[in-house]
């Protein structure tokens, strides 16, 4: 039963190997609805959420400048159609599949939408559009810049 | 004595609760922001325009439309015959929803009528596309490939496991949302409503509604608090 189940589910084909730093924060950071129920806080959403959803549109190739202008392209028959989807540096349907994926596997415990964040970060790691490397050095900073205050 | 001076606001109110420490989770949003602006992967404008966009979307829309079709039969009519011109109605340019188009939605979106015979579910078997401008984000469980396999098989065992358990003589249909179509349902007017105004009617057409796990009753307004399960066998 559970092949049949599994039949319609889109699957990438890739296999999917922790990440160092993203399991470090998968173990180590502190998940909104627990940091909401401390500090007795009641928006059931992190306020990076949004900016995370920001983030998914943008890389999906939704951006103003880049659509607008395949699309006219691409009207006046100037571009392939697949123009248009080759734009994105990370399509829609593939995050999607690949975060059904993750959050099936390597993040299942972790809460939403920490998760999908998590999986966005790997997705990009993936690809090699981000390094894991550069990504831990740009945390360090970050941590510092915001604890500075 | 009250802390009041010539600035026009006194001081006694207590500032909302806020957490005050900075995860690891939000670091790390930041982190991948500013490495992609970078890289070039995308602007920080348009980065912008579609967080302000997020920020700004819910269901308030699609509830008033439905609310709206409920009291108006001409708006009724136009609902199903110009979703898009309906959408207007409500303060939503559907085509345009950030004032400046926004593709993955750039889309057909239909109203799915209940009737006491006839409940509509929506699901994406796909992904999760879901009508945003009008509707806000999709819930976590609408996501999972746990709702969106299963409906599909079992909408009856689902839709009950929502707290929503119809008689064997009402048919179900499930609707599938993709890339080109996304659907919104209207269901049937509860009894007990009636008098009501809009804004009244409006409350009571929470997203679970409009998703079609829930029907309208007087006095909930809220939407259930479902706990996201994976489906046996999701270990791929």
């Amino acid at each position: 039963m559970a092949d049949a189940l599994n039949k319609d589910v889109p699957h990438t084909g890739g296999e999917w190997k922790p990440v160092p730093l993203l399991e470090k924060i998968k173990q180590e950071g502190r998940v909104w609805e627990d940091l909401a129920h401390q500090y007795g806080v009641e928006n059931p959403d992190p306020p990076w959420k949004t900016s995370l959803e920001g983030m998914c549109e943008v890389l999906g190739g939704n951006t103003c400048d880049t659509s607008a202008k395949l699309d006219k392209q691409w009207l006046a028959g100037q571009a392939d159609r697949k123009a248009v989807g080759d734009a994105a540096p990370l399509p829609a349907l593939e995050r999607r599949w690949e975060e059904d994926e993750l959050a099936e596997t390597i993040y299942k415990d972790v809460p939403f939408p920490e998760r999908q964040l998590l999986a966005l970060a790997h997705s990009l790691i993936k690809r090699g559009l981000v390094n894991e490397g550069e990504l831990a050095k740009r945390l360090q900073q970050v941590h510092q810049r915001l604890n500075s205050a | 004595m009250s802390k009041k001076h010539d600035h026009g606001h006194d001081h006694d109110h207590k500032a909302a609760p806020m957490v005050e420490e900075i995860s690891d989770f939000e670091a790390l949003e930041i982190a991948v922001r500013e490495l992609a602006i970078e890289k070039g992967l995308f602007t920080a404008e348009d980065h912008r325009r579609f967080t302000e966009f997020a920020e700004q979307i819910g269901p308030t829309p699609a509830a008033r439309m439905v609310a709206k079709a409920w009291l108006d039969p001409k708006f009724k009519q136009l609902l199903f015959t110009d979703v898009i011109q309906a959408s207007k109605q409500v303060g939503v340019d559907y085509l345009k929803p950030t004032g400046f188009g926004t593709p993955s939605d750039y889309t057909d979106v239909r109203v799915l009528e209940d009737t006491p015979t006839l409940k509509h579910v929506v699901v994406c078997t796909l992904c999760s596309c879901y009508p945003r401008p009008i509707l806000g984000f999709q819930p976590e469980w609408y996501r999972t490939p746990n709702y969106r396999r299963r409906l599909v098989r079992w909408p009856r065992q689902v839709l009950a496991e929502f707290g929503l358990s119809l008689p064997p003589e009402v048919e179900i249909r499930v609707e599938d949302s993709n890339q080109k179509c996304r659907f919104i349902v209207m269901p049937v007017r509860p009894k007990g409503t009636e008098g009501w105004t809009e804004d009244q009617l409006t409350a009571i057409v929470t997203r679970d509604c409009l998703i079609g796990v829930a029907l309208p009753k007087p006095g909930i307004t809220s939407n259930i608090k479902l706990q996201v399960m994976h489906a046996p066998g999701d270990s791929h």
